[in-house]
């Protein structure tokens, strides 16, 4: 979950006469989980379908809401705008196709607003905008541009000075050298052509998804804005463009439209849509029994728009809460304005008899057998590692079964075998009293052309006078438990295994196991001394 | 308690004690033929045990020297100087040649019981007789012993009398050596007269049943296995059935059944586990397929791709197991779980596993609503102990509306998120087929198993440490 910093001094200033306590109350029934507090700062914890809530002007307007201070959706005023167009070439459509934008006039910026509007961006550019790929945005100084705009492309030996430079960088250079250019340069690599937003000057203004130029950065002297979001889908760029509008409105900035024309690029509406839902729906889904009028009034806190119609209401929701795919999500919004805390738990009886997986059945009766035989129930994590799978035990490891890139040097390939974590396990206890006896019931998993999964059991026993007739001893009663039959040991040969100790274990003529005595070499090398004596079988599935 | 069993030697000690003797260690061994330290030993063990009391007594023994010897056939030196001065010789210098050697221990004894006065002029001293000078204490003593043969110990029941005799002869030299004035005496005491050595119990092939004894270790189920255990039999007695499914999935059953969009950050490499060159062949039926993909084109609005759906994955959650059997099975009313293994591309830490277990369970009927969801939680969390908790808002994926529980963990003093919750979206049961509400929530296990167990290293579980596993409490 993403994190934002707030100040409660800054809160308590945009949301109204509201005190810290009831702010800090609040947060958690909006969605917010409160990460840390330091005095006036906490951080908290943001759902990523949230992305108003990246920034507190958004979260105030939610805590308005809540609180009852103001209540009803936030309706955006845009001032329609002559002054302001981007023309589109169609050369832009192989490579990032669409472009939006708006203005927002009037606003006062201090540091803290600046930051805020930077953690704005970087949540826009890595939740809905997939990391930029989906989507960009870029905030600049419109009075450092120019209109009318246009965007287009260039090619890769084009110049201008980026933000955080002094000098011109040509585009090759900037996506090779600046930490910004390395990381979302392959964004780009498809094409030799790169998008590029210049203005009635030449001058350039951004370079999207990777970057704007230094003219037009926003300073705390910046007075107006020219907010531009460029992506491959238009409904996404106005819903992205949409939250940006809302919460500079929200900042004390006054908007006004761009013009957007050609390529299939229109100018955005960032409109409200109506959507209808039942109370039967609401109430049903709650448990509740609320009336129309409460129903519409828990909206209103929730910041949305609603009234009655016939037997329905009607919504309307604001552009910026693209998060409201249906009537369900209205549903979980009338649950939020009436709150979560107000909803008392019931228990409907049980229509429905339980009972336990016939496996779970049987894998547990196999552990009390276990421990009746005195083994002591190990559990190890089917991710591990090749030097405890293969290179210390011998195995073949022709079919080795990785996962890519993890995070850990000690699970990066899943287990064919149970035996290895267990005389792992044996190692880690060296210090411990013998006899040692382990064993482990556990998912060991196949490399076919998929992949497939069995349930095996492992023992093992360590002490000075661990032998194979004290094991042998040991599988017969187990296999008696399990299969209700006899088994046999067949003379065979395995890696880990003693020369000569080492049986396959059949029963009715099936190979199902390996029994016998670990080898010396396989003893040196997890440093262990005492014999140990094994077996592993796999269980009927 | 001491053990009731007693040893050979004990019981040849008992013996001769029996019913009422008090003996002296020497006594007992004549008595009993045991070498004098096991006799000791003996005594030291029935001591311990309350059966045995050791007195000290008083009693005395000593044996004369060359002098006292002397003394016993002739007289002390100041008895010898009262018959001389009888006899005449009143002068220091008759009576030297006489006394010898003793003259001056007769004279300062005679003076010391105030027999004798002495009298200097210019010529000799001269020695008279007091009028008092009957047999002393230490005569007395003396003449008792008339019969004596040499070099005998002697053992007498002392008088007060024969004491002072005997203090005030030892100081002077050679006349009484190797006296030893106490002397232990051992007798049973009431508990040890009450022993019955006929009784079978204290026969010798009874054992110490008290002494400690090599230690051996229980072999138990996993602690954590008993939480998952426990937590199973808690959702049976619930209503709900157990269903379980494999650990590897397709991408299809672990993300875009549920809605997850194949762009969305989680299920980059940096939070999943993907299988090296592994995909899946048949992942749904074709109109599974079909409808998962257009609910994902109309609402994410992107081009969706079925080789990423193909992607195997370690599971990142059991839901990808219930939202498949829900599909399948297209059931009206249910109560099922699922319990099993998880994954994630984490860096291991004392708070996070690559790999831990999930218990999730669903509740399928038309009437299933969010205050029954809660109301099963409440349910479920009082049954493993846990009564301090509240709900709160979050945001799942595949859930709408979403809940998640606090609890409060007493030993923190704070509140820790434990299960999330949910009804799934339209967007998810939709397209599979699914016409009633879900219900559905599920949380990490090993956090519940760490507030039993008392553990702040989750890792603990999954170390196997032959301490800790014969140490950990089996019923918590």
């Amino acid at each position: 979950m993403p994190v934002v910093e707030l100040s409660y001094m800054r809160l308590q200033k945009l949301v109204g006469k509201v005190t810290k306590k009831q702010i800090s109350d609040s947060l958690p029934f909006l969605g917010l989980d409160i990460e840390s507090e330091n005095k006036d700062l906490i951080r908290i914890e943001y759902s990523p379908n949230r992305p108003d809530y990246s920034t507190d002007f958004g979260i105030a307007l939610g805590l308005q809401g809540l609180l009852r201070i103001k209540t009803g959706s936030i309706k955006l005023n845009i001032k329609k705008s002559k002054k302001y167009a981007i023309s589109v070439k169609s050369e832009v459509s192989k490579v990032r196709p669409f472009v939006t934008g708006i203005v927002a006039k009037n606003g006062k910026i201090d540091d803290k607003t600046i930051k805020q509007f930077m953690t704005l961006q970087e949540d826009l550019h890595f939740g809905i905008g997939r990391k930029r790929k989906k989507l960009s945005i870029g905030i600049h100084d419109l009075d450092k541009i120019t209109f009318p705009l246009v965007y287009k492309t260039t090619n890769r030996n084009f110049k201008f000075i980026p933000l955080n430079s002094k000098k011109e960088l040509s585009i090759s250079e900037i996506l090779k050298n600046t930490d910004v250019g390395k990381d979302y340069s392959s964004i780009l690599e498809n094409s030799s052509q790169v998008p590029l937003i210049l203005d009635a000057k030449q001058n350039t203004v951004s370079f999207p998804p990777i970057i704007n130029a230094a003219l037009t950065s926003v300073t705390t002297k910046t007075k107006n804005l020219f907010v531009e979001v460029t992506g491959i889908n238009k409904e996404d760029a106005e819903d992205m463009l949409s939250v940006v509008a809302t919460i500079l409105q929200s900042a004390g900035f006054t908007l006004e439209s761009v013009q957007i024309s050609g390529a299939k690029n229109s100018s955005p509406k960032l409109e409200q849509k109506k959507m209808s839902v039942s109370p039967f729906l609401i109430n049903q889904t709650l448990g509740l029994n609320l009336n129309n009028s409460k129903i519409i009034s828990s909206l209103k806190k929730s910041r949305l728009d609603a009234s009655t119609k016939g037997k329905n209401i009607i919504c309307t929701i604001p552009a910026y809460r693209f998060d409201i795919f249906g009537p369900m999500d209205l549903v979980e919004e009338v649950a939020l304005g009436y709150g979560i805390q107000n909803l008392e738990p019931t228990l409907s009886p049980s229509q429905t008899l339980g009972q336990k997986h016939p496996s779970s059945i049987s894998l547990q009766s196999l552990s009390s057998i276990m421990t009746g035989l005195g083994y002591m129930e190990a559990l190890n994590s089917s991710l591990t590692s090749k030097r405890i799978l293969y290179d210390n035990t011998k195995r073949d490891s022709s079919k080795i079964l990785s996962v890519l890139d993890s995070k850990s040097l000690e699970h990066t390939i899943l287990r064919d075998s149970l035996l290895p974590g267990l005389i792992d396990n044996l190692a880690k206890n060296i210090h411990e009293s013998y006899p040692q006896k382990l064993f482990e019931i556990g998912t060991i998993f196949n490399k076919t052309s998929s992949v497939t999964e069995e349930t095996h059991l492992c023992a093992v026993s360590s002490h000075k006078d661990a032998n194979f007739s004290e094991i042998k001893s040991v599988l017969q009663s187990v296999i008696q438990s399990i299969f209700g039959k006899t088994c046999e040991t067949k003379t065979s040969t395995h890696p880990t295994f003693e020369k000569g100790h080492v049986a396959n274990i059949t029963v009715n003529g099936k190979i199902i196991g390996i029994i016998g005595e670990i080898s010396k070499p396989t003893k040196d090398n997890f440093k262990l001394r005492e014999s140990i004596v094994s077996f592993e079988v796999k269980l009927p599935s | 308690m001491l053990s009731q069993v007693f040893h050979d030697i004990e019981k040849k000690i008992i013996h001769s004690l029996q019913p009422d003797q008090i003996l002296t260690i020497s006594e007992i061994e004549k008595k009993t033929g045991l070498q004098s330290d096991q006799v000791r030993r003996g005594i030291e063990w029935l001591k311990l045990k309350n059966f045995a009391h050791v007195k000290e007594s008083t009693d005395i023994h000593y044996h004369f020297g060359e002098k006292g010897h002397e003394a016993i056939g002739n007289g002390l030196p100041e008895r010898r100087l009262v018959n001389e001065i009888e006899k005449g010789n009143t002068t220091f210098d008759k009576l030297k040649p006489i006394l010898g050697l003793d003259f001056n221990a007769a004279i300062a004894y005679a003076k010391k019981n105030n027999w004798i006065s002495i009298t200097k002029n210019e010529k000799s001293t001269e020695l008279s007789l007091n009028k008092d000078h009957q047999e002393s204490l230490e005569e007395k003593f003396l003449l008792s012993h008339k019969t004596l043969e040499k070099n005998k110990t002697n053992e007498i029941k002392v008088s007060e009398d024969s004491l002072f005799a005997i203090v005030s002869l030892k100081k002077r030299p050679d006349f009484i050596v190797d006296s030893s004035l106490i002397i232990k005496k051992i007798s049973l005491t009431v508990e040890g007269k009450k022993i019955n050595l006929g009784d079978l119990s204290h026969s010798s092939g009874a054992i110490d049943v008290e002494s400690k004894v090599p230690e051996v270790f229980v072999a138990r189920t996993h602690p954590l296995k008993d939480t998952i255990d426990e937590i199973r039999e808690i959702f049976v007695t619930l209503g709900f059935s157990e269903i379980n499914g494999n650990m590897t999935q397709s991408s299809f059953w672990n993300f875009d059944a549920l809605f997850t969009p194949q762009d969305h950050p989680a299920r980059e490499l940096q939070d999943t586990f993907y299988l090296d060159g592994i995909s899946a062949k048949k992942i749904a039926t074709p109109e599974q397929i079909r409808k998962v993909s257009e609910s994902h084109k109309k609402n994410w609005r992107y081009y969706w791709d079925i080789n990423e759906a193909r992607k195997m994955v370690l599971r990142t959650h059991t839901t990808c197991v219930t939202i498949k059997h829900l599909a399948e099975n297209k059931l009206d009313e249910a109560r099922i779980f699922s319990l099993g293994r998880v994954f994630r591309n984490e860096k291991v830490s004392y708070k996070h596993l690559v790999e831990f277990h999930q218990i999730e369970g669903v509740v399928v009927g038309k009437d299933a609503n969010l205050r029954n969801l809660m109301g099963i939680q409440k349910e479920f969390y009082k049954r493993i102990g846990i009564t301090k908790i509240k709900f709160w808002p979050t945001f799942f994926p595949y859930t709408e509306p979403s809940l998640q529980t606090m609890v409060y963990n007493e030993r923190l003093g704070k509140w820790v998120e434990l299960f999330g919750m949910g009804i799934f979206r339209p967007e998810v049961t939709k397209p599979l087929g699914i016409t009633k509400p879900v219900l559905a929530w599920g949380g990490g296990i090993e956090r519940i198993a760490m507030l039993k167990y008392g553990l702040d290293d989750v890792r603990e579980f999954y170390n196997n440490n032959l301490s800790w596993l014969r140490s950990a409490r089996k019923c918590q």
